[in-house]
């Protein structure tokens, strides 16, 4: 059944790629759009029949495929990953609705899509180390080339430096996964195989750390941040739904996966540190987001912050800040969605995307009117506005992460506040104010232009309203992680025992 | 009703050195400060009569409300016209005209009076819903205009309308009016004998009402007639246009401006004719000060616009009118523009229709561009009013003696000086793709 959400797209990919020239750019878009549409569908039957109440793995596969590497093919989904496939298959099908009819080179385009949505729900899915390292690395390729052909004009810089960054982010996945295994002389690359592996805690501190590196690559915290900007600014609209959306989930999935799930002693060593961590890139993606001039660059920026809310989260071992930071992953990529296409219609029908240029979009009859509307609601569910699917997240986070880190929390909710700030500064300038009688003779908005944003403004809102819909699928997976780890306040206990009563020989 | 301004010799003068030297050098030529284009031709007429036709429900509501709705303390219905006023006959359009500038009819236009049945929806209704949905003549705009004129009379020094508003004579005639309006009420008697200045104050702003109606009663034919001549093909360029409304201007420049009540059918003389308040003088010239030039900033954007420091301390300041507006916010809800811009786009000629589909976003901003076109065609009655006063005031155009010619010239550049400020779309309006 999960097989499905690999290789339809993948085999729809192959198919699209290899389409006569003859047929119009339109129908290739549509071919895509179909597929997406039947894994949007397919992946909408899956959560019917997902069992809520069983917090372990559902809809096994597994297929032998080179067991003396310890590399089969494993698939199974919880309460986690069935959330991030979700995720997946609504944003490639809203990266699809966003992209022009008029895109050039379709057959390559649309296939490398559909092929990030396949790699993309592999790595979800994949239950053994080796195949989540393949599809995490498969998807590095078509975004190179979604970003390297079809970016702006630092198009080619924008790629090496995503390619650059990623595949560091590989490489020390790569070696964190190797070394558990080989350090626990499992030949087995199971994810279930390596749970409870009983390596001595430094190791798995230096083990937890290198992917943390390697993740944090991928999501990015700061300091592994400098190639977002770039890489989100320069792809155009659909890829950097898919890039912020997706694939910076895939990240954060990873950290939560692998890093807590792997190494749940050294995470609670780590935990004080992480949610540190999350507290500076929260301010930092807060502070620069202020900074910017580009409305892109700042929707981009925003970004950093709020995936520090993810690791906040989860940073913090209870059962409801994990929620939280799964709502977020959710909630954040639409809300990213929603932003990064909105701004793509403005760059598109107003030539810009400069804060200075940009004036009174609300204007009724020649501005971007619902557009404009469009992007108050995504600004508002950005800045964590109660009723909208931001505020869930960010107040399942906060609810859950104070008593166990309050300053770390307190800055969090410093930075929602700095959210505000920054949407705010961007709706004045960008939505109010007076159009200008000189250069505003805009195209008009078409429905097709609005319907993404329409489907994302729907979601936000249904979700922000009946955030059950939101948290039910990883509750009980959420639980059982926490409750696999040690408290952190054990952690420390222990350590101070081990450090005052060291154990004394014994006398015979 | 056709004259033709002959050209002056441009050789009798050095160019001009005004920053809007082709402009007056166009003025001088007997021509107007649109240039004369068929585009711009299309779109003024067209836009004279779409504005005629609301035009002639605001006349006749305006003198309904001065001279039958008078002090009613709760008008509800003033936008609910009786038929006596859609029936009464225009002095300048009918068979029964004083002069007869329009070859239709006297009473209420037939478009205007198809769409007060059933109106943008088409389909007949109880006429409150009609009101409450805005499925209407906008009287607002009117009102809007009306008021311009009452709040800037005293500081324009025009004529002798407004100040006859503050005379012992007009005080007499409203006090009788009012006492017999509120006869057998003590209430409103007693509200009377306790703000007098405030029931005083009311009565100036019925005259204004009434000083309005009768202005638009003229102009309401003149727009019909205009594009009835267009489409016949007699008027061909922006001058001929000029030059009907400048020859209608001195035709009726005499008609009397006055407000009479109409209490229990006896008629109290508030500003009886006899005191001889001529049209161009009293109606016309602080109607074009007013409205064109002044007004105020959009009701709803006032306090905005006084936080941001943006309007003048001096009334005689303020350039909000036609000539200087910002027509983009058009569309925006409740401004007057929109609410004109609504009225005009139901009676819009089918050629104008056709060509605003042809741009920017066609029929999705139809109300801007047609705004924009009401903007044009504005200038072209402004250029009328400045080559009426040159008449009135200075010298022929084609005067022989130099001197002359300079003095004209002069008037002209005193004129466009006006059109120096940064708001001023003067400039706009030269180039066909402001829109």
């Amino acid at each position: 059944m999960l097989s499905v959400l690999i290789w339809l797209p993948m085999v729809g990919a192959a198919v699209i790629g290899f389409l006569p020239q003859s047929v119009p750019t339109k129908q290739v878009r549509n071919a895509a759009l179909a597929v997406s549409g039947v894994v949007l569908l397919w992946t909408i039957w899956l959560f019917t029949q997902f069992d809520l109440a069983d917090a372990g793995l559902q809809f096994r596969e597994y297929l032998p495929w080179i067991e003396t590497l310890g590399m089969n093919y494993e698939l199974a989904m919880d309460g986690l990953a069935l959330v991030l496939v979700g995720l997946n298959s609504i944003l490639t099908f809203i990266a699809l609705l966003s992209s022009s009819e008029k895109t050039e080179r379709p057959r390559l385009f649309y296939s490398m899509i559909l092929l990030v949505c396949g790699g993309v729900a592999g790595a979800f899915l994949a239950q053994n180390l080796l195949l989540f390292f393949l599809f995490y690395e498969l998807e590095l390729v078509p975004f190179y080339l979604l970003i390297s052909i079809w970016g702006g004009a630092k198009r080619g810089y924008a790629a090496v430096k995503f390619l650059i960054y990623t595949a560091i982010s590989g490489a020390l996945i790569l070696a964190g996964f190797l070394g558990l295994v080989w350090l626990t002389g499992n030949s087995d690359f199971s994810y279930e195989a390596a749970l409870g592996q009983k390596l001595p805690i430094e190791l798995q501190v230096v083990l937890l750390g290198v992917l943390l590196v390697g993740f944090g690559i991928k999501i990015p915290l700061v300091p592994f941040h400098t190639w977002l900007p770039d890489t989100y600014v320069e792809a155009s609209a659909p890829i950097a739904i898919l890039l912020g959306g997706v694939l910076a989930k895939l990240g954060a999935y990873g950290v939560i996966r692998f890093g807590l799930g792997l190494f749940p002693d050294a995470w609670s060593k780590l935990a004080p540190l992480l949610a540190t961590w999350a507290a500076i890139s929260i301010l930092y993606g807060a502070m620069a987001a202020i900074a910017q001039k580009d409305i892109k660059r700042m929707v981009a920026y925003s970004s950093i912050g709020h995936m520090g809310y993810i690791l906040l989260g989860a940073a913090a071992l209870t059962p409801l800040a994990l929620v939280g930071s799964v709502s977020q992953m959710v909630a954040h990529g639409l809300i990213l969605a929603i932003l990064f296409h909105l701004v793509g219609v403005i760059e598109q029908k107003v030539g810009s995307r400069e804060l200075d240029v940009l004036n009174g979009l609300l204007n009724p009859i020649r501005g971007l009117s619902s557009i404009s509307s469009l992007l108050i609601l995504g600004a508002m569910a950005s800045a964590g506005i109660p009723g909208l699917a931001g505020f869930v997240a960010e107040f399942l986070i906060f609810q859950g992460s104070y008593s166990t880190f309050p300053i770390q929390t307190l800055v969090g909710v410093v930075g929602t506040g700095l959210t505000a700030v920054y949407f705010v500064i961007l709706l004045n300038r960008t939505c109010f104010g007076r159009l200008d009688n000189a250069t505003a003779y805009y195209p008009r908005v078409l429905f097709e232009d609005r319907l993404p944003a329409l489907i994302l403004a729907g979601l936000i809102i249904f979700l922000g309203v009946q955030p059950n819909w939101l948290v039910r699928w990883s509750e009980a997976s959420s639980t059982a992680m926490v409750a696999a780890a040690p408290a952190i306040e054990q952690v420390e206990q222990v350590a101070v025992q081990a450090t005052a009563n060291p154990e004394l020989p014994t006398l015979d | 009703m056709t004259a033709t301004l002959i050209p002056p010799s441009t050789t009798k003068l050095p160019p001009s050195t005004h920053e809007f030297a082709e402009i007056v050098h166009r003025l001088e030529a007997g021509g107007a400060m649109l240039p004369d284009t068929p585009e711009n031709l299309m779109q003024i007429i067209g836009l004279y009569k779409a504005y005629a036709v609301p035009m002639d429900f605001y006349w006749r509501d305006l003198l309904y409300i001065a001279e039958q709705v008078f002090l009613n303390p709760l008008p509800f219905f003033k936008y609910f016209i009786s038929d006596e006023y859609l029936r009464r006959q225009n002095h300048y359009a009918g068979d029964n005209a004083d002069l007869r500038i329009w070859r239709g009819t006297g009473s209420a236009h037939p478009e205007l009076l198809e769409f007060m049945e059933k109106g943008e929806l088409k389909q007949k209704l109880p006429k409150l819903l009609h009101h409450w949905y805005h499925d209407r003549i906008n009287m607002e705009f009117a009102e809007e205009c009306m008021r311009a004129m009452l709040w800037h009379g005293r500081d324009m020094g025009m004529g002798k309308f407004d100040a006859y508003l503050d005379s012992e004579e007009y005080q007499q005639n409203a006090d009788r009016a009012i006492k017999a309006y509120f006869k057998g009420n003590p209430l409103m008697l007693g509200l009377y004998k306790a703000f007098p200045d405030m029931f005083l104050e009311q009565v100036r702003q019925m005259s204004y009402y009434a000083n309005l109606g009768l202005f638009w009663e003229v102009m309401a034919p003149v727009f019909f007639e205009m594009s009835d001549l267009y489409d016949e093909g007699k008027i061909a360029s922006v001058p001929d246009a000029m030059n009907f409304l400048v020859n209608g201007i001195f035709a009726i420049a005499g008609r009397p401006i006055y407000h009479h009540v109409y209490i229990n059918g006896e008629c109290y003389e508030i500003i009886p004719k006899s005191k001889g308040f001529m049209w161009l003088y009293e109606a016309a010239l602080p109607y074009v000060e007013a409205v064109f030039y002044r007004t105020s900033p959009f009701r709803g954007t006032k306090s905005y616009n006084a936080q941001a420091g943006q309007v003048p301390a001096e009334q005689k300041d303020f350039h909000y009118g036609v000539l200087y507006a910002d027509k983009f916010p058009v569309g925006t809800a409740g401004i007057p523009p929109t609410l004109l811009a609504q009225d005009m786009l139901h009676f819009l000629p089918p050629y104008l229709v056709e060509y605003y589909k042809q741009h920017c976003r066609g029929e999705d901003d139809m109300l801007i561009q047609l705004a924009i076109s009401f903007q044009r065609s504005m200038y072209c009655v402004t250029s009328a009013v400045i080559q009426a006063l040159r008449t009135a005031l200075l010298y022929p155009l084609d005067d022989p003696n130099p001197e002359h010619l300079m003095a004209n010239r002069r008037f002209f550049e005193a004129q466009l000086d006006r059109f120096k400020r940064p708001e001023a779309r003067l400039r706009n309006i030269q180039s066909p793709d402001y829109r």
